[in-house]
This record gives C-alpha cells, structure tokens and sequence, in this order.
C-alpha cells in the first residue's frame, strides 16, 4: 500500500493556497506536515480526503484515486466537532455506521476505547433517565475528554491511513502520553498516518519523513534523519567548571545560548570543534560535558521558514 | 449528479430523524400541537355555542307589536322543526312587570317588540338574564320570525309574494362577442365561490406552514453542523450531497409527522366532539360538502406528489440557505433569500386565488399554477375544487421536477465549497459566484 499525492494545487480566487505539492508514503509509520499557521496544512489534508476540490494534482491510494467514502480513512480534525446535545453513544454508533461498521462489532470498539481512553464514565453513564441522559452529552465533557471521543470516533473503522491534525494540542501531560501511545500503538499495526503539528519534538518522536510548507509551498522535504545529516553536526553543547568565553572567541565560535549550567555553540564544522576540544584539554581546562549534535527539527524548521520571511 | 454522490444519505436520515424526535424542542412542539389539535374543536363549539344549536329553550314568546300593521297585531305561526313549538302571545300587561316576571320565574319565554321608525321596522328580543335560553337560539329564532314579519308586512298592504318576487327580478345585460365566422363566443363562468376561495386558502397555508417550518429545520441542522464543526469529520464518510439530501428528508418527514398528527388530532377531536354535543359536525360546517368536486384517490395522490415536490424544492432553498452562514446566530440573516421565495410564491397563490373567486381563470392563475414557487402552494387546492386540467397539472409537475433537478445541480456544485466557507454570510451574488468558478474544472 501506498499514498502518493502529486503535484497538487488549490487555488481560492486569485490565491493559491496549496502550490503543486507533492509527497509519497511508501510504507507504515507517521509522515509529518509542518507549517506556520495558514501554510496550508489542512487545506492540503482536506484535498486529500477528497472534502475540497483541487484545481490540479492528483490523489493516489495504492495507485488508485482515494476516494475516503469507499476508502477506510480515520480523521481527526483540528477543529474538534461533536454534537453537543446527542448522547455520545449515539454520535459514535452513527459515525460508525457511516463507516459501515456494523453495530454489534461499533459497541465491542466503543467498550474498548472507552477503556482504553478512560472515558468510559461518559460514554456509558450508570446514572438513569434524565441525568443520564444530561451526563453523556458532549457539552457536559472538558476540551480533553471531548478530543478522547473525537480520536475514538477517527478509530473506530481501524483505517489503514489515519490522518491527525494537530492531535496533541490542548492535551494536559498524562493525556499527552495517553495519545502517544495510542498513535505508538497503531504504528505497531502498520497503518499509514499523517500527522500535522506545531510540536516538533512530537514530530521528531514519531515521524521519519516530513514535509515543511509555508505560504502553500513545499519548502523541505525528505526522510528527517537524512535532512538533520545533511546540515551535519554543527551544535556544540559545552559544560566547564571555568570560564571559557575567551577559548570561544579566540576559534571565533558562534555563541547561540549561555546558560549557567552551558555553553550552546554553533562550530563550522566537526573538525573545528575536534581543535577546540583540544585546546581545553591542552589548557587543563576541566570538560564536564563536551557534545557535539545535528540541529532540532525546531532548529531546522525556523531556520527554513525563517529564510523565506527575511 | 451521481449514484455515489448520494450514497450513505440513508444512515443521515435515519440518525437525523431518530435525533430531532428525541429532541426536547421537538417533542415540546409535538405535545403542544396534539394538545391544540385535540382541543381545538371543543373550543369553536363552545365560541360558537354549537352545543345548544339543536335545541330550544324558549317556549313562549311575548309579542308588543307597535307597528299598526293591522289591528290584531303581529303573531306568526312558524313552521320549524326546531322552533315550531314555540308559542306568540300578545303583550296585555306592563312591560316593566313583565321583564321582571321572565328574569325571576318564567325563564323560558321572551319579549319581542315591534316598532316603525324613519328607515323602517324594528324586531328588538329581550331575553331573561338566567335561565337556559342562550343568545344564539335567540337569534336563530329571530331570523325565522324576521322572514315571517315580512311576508305579514306585503299581507298588510295587499301584495301577494309572486307580485313582490315579479317586482324585484334580475335584470340582466350581457355583451355577446362572435368569431371570424360570426359565431357566438360563450364566455363560461369560472370564478369560485367564497367557500371555495376558503379551502384554497385553507391548504396553502398549512403548505406554508409545513414549508416554513421544515425550512428553518433544515436550515438550523445544517448550520449547526457546520458551526459545531460535525461536518468536517463527516465529510470523510459521506459526500456533501449525500448530507444534506439525508438531513432535508429527515427533517421533512418529522415535519410531516407533526401535521399528520395535527390532522389527526383535528379530526378525532370533531368526531369526539360531535358525538359528545349531537351538533353538526363542525368539519362540515366550515367545509361544506359541495366545495371538493374533483376529490379522488388519483387527485389525492397527484396533490401530495405537488406537495412532496415542492417541499423538496423549498427544502433545499433551506439547505443552501443554512449552508451559507458560519455561525447559528447569523441564520436569520441567511435565511433571508428563503423567506424571500416562500412569501414570493405563497403571495402569488393567494392573489391567483383572489383572481379566481373575483374573475376566473386568466393568465395570471395560469402562471401561478404552472410557477414553481406558487404551484406547491395553489395547485393542491385547485386539484381538489376541480380548476386545473390534467395539461396544466402534467406542465406544473413537470417545472417543479426540472426546477428541483437544476437546483439540486447547482446545490451539488456549490455547496463543497459552501460547507466550508467561514466567515460572513453568502450572497447570492457570491453563491453564483461560486458555481461559475468551480465549472471551470475544479477536480
């Protein structure tokens, strides 16, 4: 299996909101798209869900046009939605059924997730009558739990490609990690995903390739681990019981952050850092912690988008 | 427009309709209309005093005649089913003494006096202030004697009834136009009558009715769909069409739903009542026999079709129209091109009614039975008193079906888009707008 999305543009009168973007997910795990606000990531998710039009480009699932209607698609948005009024077993038998999953299999999933995401209370509340009725709406629920029922509902066909949009945001830390390792979970099954995020250690957590986009373009793309390799090791994290700020200046490093525990620089390269080692040592200038690293994708990214805005 | 546009609208529909019954609003609306419904009939028998209509509490009718018609006054001999038994009897005592007698002890008898002044005679009842005697079969007792105080009056002067009928006979003009041939060109009557002009109203407003009901129905579930952000991950399982198509049914049929038990209950409500009273059946009262000349099960069938298609046609007006808005508080100000069609047409049907009670048929009738937006509305009425041919009703159905077909076409061009839009209220300018761009070849 495979999703293949080529050269796919969206115009909205005179602007183009997704430039001729292109991207390939050959094999299961978490695929990354990365932007600034209004670089078009959703509206590039919504193009491939097939809910907006594209002006070009296509959309290939296993060669194929995707289709979501016919093809198994989970989706969670970043714009949460659920019925505030309807009962919550309701919403997600009825996104189910839109699923074609049938209903006896939809209540076995729901029982499980519910578990699973510990909302179980509200999906299936031992109250009676009226009150019941009242505790298992979604607008008695807080944002978090409300999101739990969103992913349950993305999940609940077990798709082949779940797209996420912005999975993590507004989750407190124990939820945070409650959805990590569902996301860690469908990984181990093979499934496709597509993550969209502002969170770049999320990304670096989870993706191996991504895609960076701004103003509707592409504006890096690859297999993560390749692009870090390719801007090579030029962070240099130092930590010495002495000053050595006049070592620093002296090789004419790039002081990025000082802080009292360390020193960030930036070294032109892995031998300029290797000579500067050498002389703290040749010095006695005792090295507490000497690592040399490739940049963040946070790094990465807003040196990218960076360039484009100067 | 294709079969998969569509496909899921059947699981739409049945969630929609299963989540609007079970809705508080709804089930509020539903108790109130079978409320209003079941009492609605003894509340016009009692408004009306129907209940009394059958029978006669006055046995004796005081007669202070002041006329000086003729010497011995005037005291009629009804012949009624009802009042025949009712007895007249000269006033020979004091009227003050009189009044004070029926109010405390003779409650069932009644003073009539008679006087002439300057435009002509004067029939004035007084009634006991107790007593069962209402003022209804005064009245109705009054409307006999009035017809028997003028035959008295033609007796006192010598002119037998022939003499007056001969008197006051029509005189007619008619103007007789004749073709290239010289032949007479017969204009036929085909104005309506009151009562017919009454049930041709009757049913255009229950249309407007359930037009206007469904509409904003359909136009609030879309809208909030759209506002609580539903629609974004609905859209992964079915196509917009399918959506909406799903949502205006549903709430077509719990619309539905409601009236039917409105009529229902209208008519449980005036079988019970008439069998309770012994009256006349109020339904029949108001609708008189005679009015429906054309009734039968194919005409039944053809009127529920029009009514069917034409809520269809307004219904998806309310799609676009809730469609249009971002957020439920604006809905009103996108409801606005809705109300304006519905008033449009439902105003085009009462004045083709109009013209057809004070005219006949004419053109204007003619392209409000044919107009999509009054043909939903006048058509069924029409059908029924037997005004519309079977040609205009096949044209009339078959422009409500092209009608439907193209704006479902245009619903499925624009309305993608519109489902996402975000933002302030779609013109109509801008809905045109729309469809123009994504003809141009959007994938």
């Amino acid at each position: 299996m495979s999703l293949a999305i080529k050269n796919v543009t969206k115009k909205y009168g005179e602007k183009t909101v997704v430039d001729n973007i292109s991207f390939e997910i050959t094999k299961p795990g978490v695929y990354a798209l990365l932007g600034t606000n209004g670089a078009g990531k959703t509206t590039t998710i919504r193009i491939i869900l097939g809910m907006l039009a594209r002006d070009s480009g296509e959309v290939l699932w296993d060669g194929k046009p995707l289709d979501p209607v016919k093809t198994n698609v989970g989706y969670l948005a970043e714009e949460r939605g659920l019925y505030p009024k309807y009962s919550l077993l309701d919403q997600l038998l009825y996104f189910a059924k839109l699923k074609n999953v049938p209903k006896k299999l939809a209540m076995e999933r729901i029982k499980d997730w519910s578990e699973k995401l510990q909302v179980n209370e509200y999906v299936f509340p031992s109250k009676k009558g009226k009150k019941a009725a009242k505790a298992n709406r979604a607008d008695q629920l807080s944002k978090g739990n409300q999101q739990k029922i969103q992913l349950m509902a993305a999940l609940i066909s077990d798709p082949k490609l779940i797209i996420l949009d912005e999975p993590l945001s507004g989750l407190d830390p124990v939820n945070t990690d409650l959805f990590k390792g569902i996301i860690r979970e469908e990984i181990a099954k093979d499934k496709f995903l597509i993550m969209s995020s502002h969170q770049m250690p999320t990304i670096e957590e989870f993706c191996s390739d991504i895609t960076i986009m701004n103003r509707g373009k592409a504006l890096l793309q690859g297999n993560l681990n390749e692009i870090k390799k390719g801007y090579g090791r030029v962070n240099l994290f130092v930590k010495c019981d002495l000053p050595i700020d006049q070592y620093i200046n002296a090789f004419e490093l790039k002081l990025v952050e000082k802080t009292p525990s360390q020193y960030h620089l930036k070294v032109s390269s892995e031998e300029q850092a290797m000579r500067f080692l050498a002389k703290l040592v040749e010095d006695k200038i005792p090295v507490v912690k000497f690592e040399l690293r490739e940049p963040s994708l946070h790094e990465i990214f807003v040196e990218k988008v960076g360039e484009v805005h100067e | 427009m294709n079969k998969s546009k569509l496909t899921g609208w059947k699981d739409v529909f049945s969630f929609t309709l299963i989540q609007t019954v079970k809705s508080k609003s709804f089930i509020v609306s539903f108790m109130l209309f079978f409320f209003i419904s079941i009492a609605a009939m003894p509340v016009i028998s009692m408004i009306n005093g129907d209940s009394d209509e059958n029978v006669c509490h006055i046995e004796k009718v005081y007669v202070n005649d002041e006329s000086q018609l003729s010497p011995d006054g005037f005291l009629p001999t009804i012949e009624d089913e009802l009042y025949g038994n009712v007895s007249f009897i000269q006033m020979n005592e004091d009227k003050d003494a009189l009044l004070e007698r029926i109010d405390k002890e003779e409650t069932t008898s009644i003073v009539l006096d008679i006087t002439q002044g300057v435009n002509g005679f004067n029939l004035s009842f007084t009634k006991p202030s107790n007593g069962e005697i209402t003022k209804n079969e005064t009245k109705a007792l009054g409307s006999i004697v009035m017809e028997e105080f003028s035959e008295y009056r033609l007796n006192a002067l010598g002119i037998s009834k022939d003499q007056l009928d001969f008197i006051h006979s029509e005189v007619d003009t008619t103007v007789v136009s004749a073709d290239v041939n010289g032949e007479e060109i017969v204009d036929v009557d085909t104005s309506i009558s009151d009562a017919q002009y009454w049930f041709i109203y009757g049913i255009l407003f229950v249309v407007m009715m359930i037009t206007t009901m469904s509409g904003t129905q359909i136009a609030s579930s879309i809208a909030s769909d759209k506002s609580t952000r539903v629609v974004e991950y609905l859209l992964t399982s079915v196509k917009p069409l399918a959506l909406m198509f799903g949502k205006i049914l549903a709430m077509l049929v719990a619309v539905m739903g409601q009236i039917i038990v409105l009529i229902i209950g209208l008519f449980v409500s005036n079988s019970v009542t008439t069998s309770i009273t012994g009256g006349e059946s109020i339904i029949d009262k108001y609708l008189p026999s005679g009015i429906v000349s054309n009734l039968s099960i194919i005409n039944i069938i053809i009127c529920f079709i029009v009514i069917g298609l034409g809520l269809l046609f307004y219904a998806t007006l309310a799609g676009i129209a809730g469609a249009t808005v971002s957020k439920i508080e604006e809905l009103n100000e996108g409801m606005t091109m809705y109300t304006v069609f519905v008033m449009v047409g439902a105003y085009v049907g009462i004045a083709a009614a109009n013209m057809l009670m004070s005219s006949g048929e004419n053109s204007l009738v003619t392209f409000a039975l044919i107009f999509p937006l009054s043909s939903p509305f006048l058509l069924p009425g029409a059908i029924l008193i037997g005004k519309v041919n079977v040609g205009l009703m096949a044209i009339s159905i078959a422009l409500l079906v092209l009608f439907i077909i193209m704006i479902l076409r245009f619903v499925a061009k624009i309305y993608e888009t519109l489902i996402y839009h975000n933002g302030s209220t779609v013109s109509f300018k801008k809905l045109i707008g729309m469809a123009k761009d994504l003809k141009k070849g959007a994938k």
